[in-house]
Parts: structure tokens; C-alpha cells; sequence
């Protein structure tokens, strides 16, 4: 499975819920599989999508916040999962898809392989999912709606070769739209 | 600062909407802190740019954040007030430390002290700083500044060497 199609088939599972997509290939590949006004995409500021979703989790305490990070997003803010950990955010789902590579900047390897990530994750008081094929990310996707956070699910991806189309969205109206949509969910 | 002032701001802060104060400590406001923590408004992060991210999200629900450094916490966090806060046009107030401005400080604050105000205008972050008899006009003006939805920073300078 490759980013692009683990992205659309949570993205279609999660319908209009409440999405923070790092920034990179994932807000990139979620604008293309599925542009909605609840996605809220990071242009810049790489590794604070899970940080954004944990403020945004604690003041919605009944709306489910995702997070859909990288293995380079999350191994920039480790710390963000012993603050995440520490303050327990029931409603917060964190998606990491991990590639082993920073894809964008020509593929260079993460140490994301030499490690356990959901080990970590564990360690800071998350649930903790991982899986490499569809079928059971659909299972999971399906289980984790009963489960109470924070939850993490690892999806193990392979490389991808197309690259999906920039943002054509100003940041202002990607945040405005996202607001009005906190606001109606 | 004095500890009464310092808690008072605290104090201020909250009775004029702040709800949340996120950020990494400082001794040169160790007491503004400490009133914080008191009253449960605070959240410690593990660096400056997690504290922001943090704010971003709480500011998008419309719930007001301060974030609270030192100024070697500022100086991490400039890609991230320049990507995030500034990009976005999300409103937080942010409260940085100045240590490093005095004579003799010590070699890890005089350098990041002596350019911070640099930085600031570079950031074009619009700053006060904090006076012990001013305080409440400063603080007004940041509020002002927040309610007209602009990003802001408030100065505390360590008037102090240990």
C-alpha cells in the first residue's frame, strides 16, 4: 500500500470528521483524494500536526480530532506523545503513515526503521495499532470508533512514485473554512 | 519582576479572557508560572514550537492562548511563529524572557539577548515590554492586539543574574 491509497481509504472512512494532515505529501495527497473544508492542512512548519490536534482535542473534548502525521512529522516532535500521553486526550486518533523516508525532500532515510514507534507511543499511554495491508486497516479504522484515546495507528507504507499536486489553497482560507466547520460538526 | 507583580499579570490575563498559558519556564517568570500552575491554566510542553502548535489548535476553537518562553525558546521557535502563527493569521500572545541583557550575564544569554530585538523586528512580531509600573497598559495593548485577531509579544526581562 502506498500513502496515497492509505490516505483515501481513511479519509472516506472518516467522511467529514475533523482532520490536522501534516505538512509534505500527506496534506498533498489528502487534498487530492478527498479536499473538505474539516481538513486542516499544514503548509510549513513540519512535526506540529500532532501538537495542533492535541490543542484542538482538548477544547472539543466531544469531537474526534485525527492526526495524519509522517514518520519524519513525528520524529521531529517526539516530545508531542509524552505531552500527548500525559494529558490523555480521549477524542484524539493519531494516523502516522511511516514510508522509512522523508519522500518530499528526495527520499532520504528517517531512522523510522531502526525503531519501534508504536512502542514509544505505548510507552506514553496511547493505543496502539499497527498494520501494513488494507484489509486491515479497514478492520481497524472500524474497531478504534469504540476504543477511547489517544490512539495511534502505524500504517507501514512502501515509497510512492507519482507525486500529488500542491495546495492551491491561500493558508487563511484552509484555517477559515476549517473553523466553520469546527464549528457545525 | 516582583513575585506580586507577576502573579497579578497572571491574574489580569485570565480576568480578561486568557484561558490557556502553554509554553517552557523560566526563572525570570517563575512566579507568573507558578500562579498558572495554582490555578490549573497551565501546560508545559516539551519545546517552545510544540507549545505554539498546541496554541494553534486551541486558538482555531476560539479559546485564547498565551504562550510563555525564554528567549533561547524564542529563537527555536522562529520558523514555526513565521509558518504556522504569521501564515495561518492566528492570534496568540506570546511572553518571552529577556535574559541577557545585563552586563555580565551569563555566555549562554548574551548572545540570543543581544540580537533578540533583531529578531523581533525581523519576525515583524510587534513587542512590549513589560514595566513594573505599566504593566496594565502593556497587557491592554496585547489584548487589543489579540482582539483584532494579530499574533503579539510581551517582554519580561530578567532583571536579575544568578
Amino acid at each position: 500500500m502506498i500513502r496515497k491509497e492509505a490516505v483515501e481509504i481513511v479519509s472516506k472512512t472518516l467522511k467529514n470528521q475533523l482532520v490536522v494532515a501534516a505538512n509534505g505529501y500527506i496534506s498533498r495527497d489528502l487534498f487530492e483524494v478527498s479536499d473538505k473544508p474539516s481538513n486542516f492542512y499544514m503548509i510549513g512548519s513540519m512535526g506540529l500536526a500532532s501538537s495542533i490536534g492535541l490543542g484542538l482535542a482538548l477544547k472539543n473534548p466531544r469531537k474526534r480530532i485525527y492526526v495524519f502525521d509522517g514518520d519524519g512529522n513525528i520524529l521531529m516532535n517526539l516530545g508531542s506523545l509524552v505531552t500527548i500521553g500525559s494529558l490523555k486526550p480521549k477524542n484524539l486518533v493519531h494516523i502516522i503513515y511511516d514510508n522509512g523516508v522523508h519522500e518530499s525532500t528526495g527520499s532520504q532515510p528517517t531512522n523510522s526503521k531502526n525503531i519501534r514507534l508504536d512502542i514509544i507511543a505505548k510507552a506514553s499511554n496511547y493505543k496502539v495499532f499497527r498494520t501494513r495491508s488494507k484489509h486491515h486497516l479497514n478492520s481497524l479504522l472500524k474497531k478504534i470508533k469504540k476504543l477511547v484515546g489517544p490512539i495511534l495507528i502505524l500504517v507501514i507504507i512502501e515509497k510512492g512514485t507519482n507525486v500529488s499536486r500542491r495546495i492551491n489553497l491561500e493558508p487563511i482560507e484552509i484555517k477559515n473554512r476549517f473553523m466553520h466547520s469546527l464549528k457545525r460538526i | 519582576m516582583r513575585e506580586a507583580i507577576q502573579r497579578e499579570i497572571f491574574n489580569y490575563l485570565t480576568k480578561k479572557g486568557i484561558e490557556n498559558f502553554i509554553g517552557v519556564p523560566d526563572s525570570t517568570m517563575k512566579y507568573f508560572v507558578d500562579q498558572g500552575l495554582k490555578k490549573k491554566r497551565v501546560i508545559i510542553a516539551t519545546r517552545e514550537e510544540e507549545a505554539i502548535g498546541i496554541a494553534v489548535g486551541m486558538s482555531l476553537s476560539k479559546s485564547p492562548s498565551l504562550v510563555f518562553m525564554q528567549n533561547a525558546g524564542f529563537a527555536n521557535s522562529l520558523s514555526t511563529i513565521a509558518s504556522l502563527v504569521q501564515l495561518y493569521n492566528i492570534p496568540v500572545i506570546f511572553l518571552i524572557s529577556w535574559r541577557g541583557h545585563l552586563k555580565n550575564d551569563a555566555p549562554e544569554h548574551t548572545k540570543i539577548g543581544r540580537i533578540q530585538p533583531t529578531l523581533l523586528k525581523s519576525l515583524s512580531l510587534k513587542s512590549k515590554i513589560l514595566s513594573e509600573n505599566g504593566w496594565v497598559k502593556e497587557c491592554s495593548w496585547a489584548l487589543n492586539k489579540f482582539r483584532e485577531g494579530q499574533c503579539c509579544a510581551l517582554i519580561i526581562k530578567r532583571d536579575f543574574l544568578d
